[in-house]
Parts: structure tokens; sequence; C-alpha cells
């Protein structure tokens, strides 16, 4: 398989955990919507969703900026930043 | 390529087993499938008739099913719980043994956490979970920590391991494209370096918290009730100390299978099994200490229902059963572990399924005698399992089994690049931080004098 | 409006007839020996037996048992879907469709009032053709209970509406209150001072099973006399 196709699927991937966790985030705030229509004990969800929709969006960010970190600690990467610095100044 | 792979590698034995599988591996996985695919047509009769092919019935509604989940899900905390704590109290002799910690917290909390499913009268209904869900219920904390635990420590997981996947990316190992997809763009630079180790650092302290919440969350499916036996303010902890002990015990038991088959005595020494075996001993005696205060709580205030179940426990139909446990979770691996003599590999593996077996005993004597002491006064309910139930549980074990050789087969089961960093800087970072231990030596000292 | 049943255990006989009416009505499944052997009978209305004392003055009693319908049902407390509920009328009612089986409820309840369809049910013949067509046959798979016959509440309410007045306390009776030959389950409105079961929960003989839980049953149990 070519590189291409490789880094495609690997943002593909991350994106998929994205999707992932805002879909937890949004089933969370889909049931407190439902719990507050209904009367059914609201500040229960409330109190789960406050910490577990933090937890799950430290994930992804984790996640994320291993993801972009590597990408960026790359030897061809800091090799053509090191050439371009001189340019900067 | 072929040719690349067969550069000589510190750490060969490590990668033997990616590099040329043994014939063998195909064989124990054809018979894993096997059970695995006759499981799978036990559950469709399952499914097809009703939950009424096991055995449960009234008053004992949950059983094995249940039994198992906070089984399967106790055994993953050894895993990324234990190394997450070893890697932040910085315990060199970690190294090793991380990687299998965690693989098997990510294998077994995929199994655990179907359990529930599987219990399921009508599993076809699961979604009501998602657009009717009440998060008022235990088991909604449920479905959400063990999510949040199962992402958590698959991501725990795979962030110490993309160094790995690159050592494999660049030997050439087949498949390329796994690894070269897996390995996000890896080369080891210090600004990687760099990035990794912050995440790890950011992922171990979350880790922790998440861990002990999950089994937490499981006691308060119990504890939640009012039922006698389970409304207990100790069973969090309780259940906590229970799963730590009985991954500890499963840590140990891969570890000396994985010493054996891949022979790794040059990596898993004596000593890691010595530091494991004591730390298994000290959940020894906590789980004892958990376990006496328990029930010497519920024998002193002697409410009646609180003693039918008690009695049920300790001299009824259940005695055989929780005083194996008993043995099997306290005094057989006492005995073994405290002597020298027998905390050998042997005596240390006899110890660890001996906890095993009680662990699952444990599970077994919280859920089932409480059901079957209801406070009215019925009939005392009996549970005895169909072969149904036995099958998933065998099949539970076998998708377990299956997991571990399977990632056993495409990855490193003891983190190379952390035994190579071992190798280069501990000896250095380890001399510093006891020198820093040390008190000053005052500059006014003797020699002046 | 608070629906809710005294059961007068001086006035019970412990014959049965309400828990034979409660099938009936229910369409309660009728399991097979080997099942029912097991602890798998199926009955909304049970009759409990409680052995008292020793040998000379051993005394049995009776004690009918239908859903105790709490005020803080346990059972609802937990259900992770909203099967099951407690309704603005007090009656804790189970929602067929939506309960994913996991029996959450059943090992919550203190009464162990719940049944589960461990399979799809099945009926002879003969009683199919006897069966209430008021009451839904529930799939395999789900957990019932009492519902205080809601079914007969609904029809004597949409009576009452159609002639533009108030139910009246006789038009709304559960299937065992009706049955009973003797007449010691008496079911009403709890909050209406003109139902006579507003007038009996308030009796000194009135109790109810596991008060200390604080689960606040609508079914009070009248003691007996000495």
């Amino acid at each position: 398989m070519n590189k291409k196709t490789i880094e495609v699927l690997q943002i593909l991937s991350i994106s998929l955990i994205w999707v992932l966790f805002t879909g937890i985030a949004v089933w969370i705030v889909n049931l407190i919507k439902v719990s507050l229509e209904l009367h059914d004990a609201p500040d229960a969800s409330v109190g789960i969703s406050i910490v577990a929709i933090p937890v799950f969006l430290i994930l992804a960010s984790v996640l994320t900026y291993v993801f972009l970190g590597l990408r960026k600690g790359r030897k061809e990467d800091t090799e053509t930043e090191k050439s371009l610095k001189p340019d900067q100044p | 390529m072929e040719n690349l792979s067969a550069q000589p590698h510190p750490d060969a034995p490590l990668l033997r087993p990616i590099e040329s599988p043994a014939r063998s591996f195909y064989l124990i996985v054809g018979i894993l499938l096997a059970i695995i695919l006759y499981t799978g047509i036990v559950y469709l009769r399952q499914i097809l008739f009703g939950l009424g092919v096991t055995g449960m019935a009234q008053p004992v509604t949950w059983g094995f099913y249940i039994i198992n989940f906070v089984f399967f899900i106790g055994i993953s905390h050894a895993g990324t719980l234990i190394s997450a704590i070893l890697r932040l109290s910085k315990a060199e002799w970690r190294r090793p043994i991380t990687r299998m910690a965690e693989v098997i917290t990510a294998i077994v909390l995929a199994i655990g956490g179907l359990h529930p499913i599987i219990d399921l009268g009508r599993p076809d209904r699961m979604l009501h979970l998602f657009y009717n869900g009440r998060l008022q219920s235990p088991l909604l904390w449920d479905v959400t920590s063990i999510t949040a635990y199962f992402t958590a420590s698959t991501v725990y997981l795979y962030i110490p391991l993309i160094p790995d996947i690159a050592i494999l990316r660049d030997r050439g190992v087949k498949p390329r494209w796994l690894y070269e997809f897996l390995s996000w763009g890896w080369q080891g630079t210090e600004r990687q370096h760099k990035v990794l180790e912050r995440a790890m650092n950011i992922l171990m302290v979350i880790v922790i918290p998440i861990a002990v919440s999950v089994h937490t969350i499981i006691s308060y499916i119990f504890a939640m009730t009012v039922q006698p036996g389970w409304h207990s303010t100790i069973f969090g902890p309780y259940f906590v100390v229970g799963a730590i002990f009985s991954g500890i015990a499963a840590i140990l038991v891969l570890m000396i299978v994985f010493r054996k088959i891949f022979r790794l005595e040059g990596y898993l020494k004596h000593i890691h099994f010595n530091y494991l075996s004591i730390l298994l001993l000290i959940m020894s005696l906590i789980w004892f200490y958990f376990t006496f205060s328990e029930y010497l709580t519920g024998y002193y205030g002697h409410e009646p229902n609180e003693m039918r179940v008690f009695w049920y426990k300790f001299t009824g139909d259940f005695a055989p059963y929780f005083w194996t446990m008993v043995s099997c979770n306290f005094f057989l691996p006492v005995l073994l572990l405290c002597n020298r003599k027998t905390r050998t590999i042997p005596g240390i593996l006899i110890a660890s399924i001996s906890v095993i077996i009680g662990m699952w005993l444990e599970r077994l004597i919280i859920v089932v005698p409480s059901l079957a002491n209801p406070r009215l006064p019925y009939p005392t309910g009996i549970y005895i399992p169909t072969h149904t139930e036995w099958m998933l549980f065998i099949g539970g074990i076998s998708v377990f089994v299956l997991g571990y050789m399977i990632f056993a087969r495409f990855f490193p089961v003891i983190s190379i690049w952390e035994i190579e960093e071992g190798r280069k800087e501990s000896a250095k970072i380890v001399t510093e931080r006891i020198s820093s231990y040390m008190p000053d030596i005052e500059p006014s000292s003797p020699g002046g004098r | 409006m608070k629906w809710g049943m005294v059961i007068d255990l001086q006035k019970c006989t412990g014959c049965g007839e309400c828990v034979a009416a409660c099938k009936r009505e229910n369409n309660v499944a009728i399991v097979e020996p080997k099942e029912s052997a097991m602890g798998r009978t199926m009955l909304w209305m049970d009759m409990l037996t409680i052995y008292e004392g020793e040998y000379p003055r051993l005394r049995v009693r009776q004690i009918p048992r239908p859903c105790m319908h709490c005020d803080h049902p346990p059972c609802a407390k937990v259900c992770p879907v909203r099967a099951t509920y407690i309704n603005e009328e007090g009656i804790v009612a189970q929602i067929y469709p939506q309960c994913i089986g996991c029996r959450y409820c059943m090992a919550a309840c203190p009464y162990t009032v719940k049944s589960f369809n461990w399979y799809k049910p099945e009926w002879s013949p003969g009683i199919r053709n006897t069966a209430n067509p008021d009451v839904s046959v529930r799939p395999v798979g789900v957990v019932e209970k009492c519902t205080f016959c809601v079914h007969r509440r609904q029809k004597a309410k949409e009576q009452a509406k159609s002639e533009a007045r108030e139910l009246r306390e006789d038009e709304y009776q559960p299937a065992c209150a009706e049955g009973c030959p003797t007449g010691a389950i008496v079911f009403g409105d709890l909050e209406n001072s003109r139902h006579r079961v507003n007038h009996l929960a308030h009796s000194p003989r009135a109790t109810r099973l596991l008060e200390d839980l604080g689960t606040e049953p609508k079914v009070v149990y009248l003691k007996e006399g000495d």
C-alpha cells in the first residue's frame, strides 16, 4: 500500500475517534434532555455528564496531540523547519 | 525485506514470535476458533429461545453472566492500573511487565463489557439505552465508565506501543501496511519522544481514577439496591481491592506462560515475580481485611434478613464455595507467598491460579446468595447453571486467549524500546534520583575541623 | 388520585381465588411443571405462607401478595430504559415494548414481585379461547408484574367520560378484589375520603410489608385480631 493511502487512513482513523467521542457526548446530552422533559432525576444525569464528557474529551485530545506531535516531530519536517529558519528573521 | 529481519537485534527473543511464528500458533488458534464458533451457536440458541435455556429463575434472576461480568472487569484492573501505578512511581522493574498488563485490560474489558448484553432478555432492544437511557440507573453509570475505561486503556496501550511498531516497520515485518499505518510516522526524534512522554504522563494520571471508578460503579449495581448482603457502603473499595487482587494474579499467570512459551527467562527474571508476588500477598491481606469487616459488621448487627444471607454463605448451601473462596484467596496464597522457599515460580503459579478461582467464587458468593434469600417468605431459590452458561464462560475465556495470542503474534508483549531505554538510561537516572533522596552533606563537614 | 389496596387478613381465608382470578384476567402465562419446579412460575398475585412459632403453637398464615405499587419504587429507580415507572395515579407500570430484559428491577425489588418471560409464553388452545382481549400478551425476554389491572381503569374512565361524570369507586376494581369471595380485598383511591380504602388504611390494624425500607407501599394489610 502506498504512503498516501496510509496517510489518508491515519487521518480518517483520528477523525473517527472524534466522531465516536462527540457521539458519546451527544448521547449523554440527549439523555439529559429526555430526563429534563420527563422530570426524571435530571440532577443525577447532569452530575454524571459533568464527569463523563470531559474524560472523553481529554482522551480524544491526548490522541490528537500525539498524532499531530508525531507528525510535526518527523525528521523531514524538522529538517525543513531548520532550513527555513535562517530566512525568517 | 526478508534479509532485513534477519539482522540480529539485541532483543531478538522479543521479535522472534512476530517474525517467525511457531506452527503450533495456528493449531491453537484453530482450536480456539472452534470453541468460539460453538459458543456462538449456543448463544444463538439463547437468542432464539430466550433466557429460559439458562439456569436462572426466580428469585435468582442473575447468574453466571453477571458473575462473569464482574469477574472479567475485575481482571481488567490488573493491567492498566498496575502499569500506571508502577510507571507513576518510577519503579524501574516495571519495564518488561507493563505491556503485558495493559493488553490484559484491553481484551478482558471488551469481553466483560459484552456480558451485560449477553444477559439481556431482549438484546435486540439494546438501542433503547441510547435514545431512552436513564442516567439515574447504575447500569448506565456502568456503560459510561466502562466505555471510558476501555477507550482510555486502549489509548494507554497503544501510545507506548508506537515506537515498537516503528521498530517492526523498519525491520520490514509483514504485513507492512499494518505497521506503517499504526506507527504514525514515528522516527524516534527527540521531539517525538517528548510528545510521547507527555501523552503517557497525562494518560497514567487519568487512567487511575477511571479504573477505580469502574469497579466502584460495578459494586454500586449491587450496593444501590436495598437487598441484604448487597446494601453495603464498603462495597466500592471492596470490589476495587478484589479487582486489583485478581488482576495481579492474572498478570502473574500470563507472565509465567509467556516466559515458558517465548523463552523470556532473560527478561522476566525472578525479581519481577518476587516483587509482584509480594504485591499479591499484600492484596490478599487487604482482601481478607475487607471480607472480615464486611461480614463482621453484618454478623454483629444481627439484622434477621442479613443473617439469613450470612448463614446461607457460612453454613448453608453456599458454605463449600464460601470456604473454598477463603482458602483460595487467603490461606493458600499467604502460606505459599510468605515463605521464601515456596515463593518460587511454581509456587507463585499455584497461588495465582488459586486467587483467580477464589475471586471468581467471590463474585458468585456476592451475586447469588442475596438473590436466593428474598426478604419475604418465599422458598429459598436455587441456581444451577446450564450448559449454555458454562459454554459462554468457556467461550469468554477462549476469546481472551485468542485475543492475547493474536496480539502477541503481531506485537511484542514486552516493550522493546522501554527495555532499551532502561538499559541506556536507568542506571544514571536511578543514581541521580537516589542521590537526590540522600541528606545533603553539610558544607562545613568534618573536613574543616 | 392515588390508587391503593387494603387486604384484610382477618377476612382472608387463603382460598387462592385472587391468584386464579389475576392469572385469568391478565393472561399470565402458565409454565410447564418442569419450569415451575425451577422457580419460573409466573404469578402477579402470589399467596405467601408464613409459619410462625413452633410445633404445639405453630401458626400458619396466608398472605395474598400483589405488587406493592410503592410510592418510592426501588424498581423504577434502577431501570436503565424507563421501562418501569410510577405514573401520576401512583400505579407502578411496566412498558413491555420498552423493556430490555436486564432484570435489574427484579433484583432490586425487596418484595420479589416481578416475573420474567424466560421463554415465549404459550397457551393451550382451550385457554387461548378464554384469553382476555384487553390485556396485551407479553413477548419473550421482558419483565412483567401486577398492574392493579390498569386496563380496567382505562375502560371505566372512558365510560365515565362518555357519561360526563366522575369515576365511581365500584367501577374500577382489579380482578383480585372483584373475585375475593370474602371481600377481604378492597381497592380504591387512598386520597379520596369517600372511598373505603381511605378509611381502612387508617385503621389501627393497618400495616404494610417491610415498612422500614421506606418504599411506602400502597398495599395495606389489616392484621388479624386475636
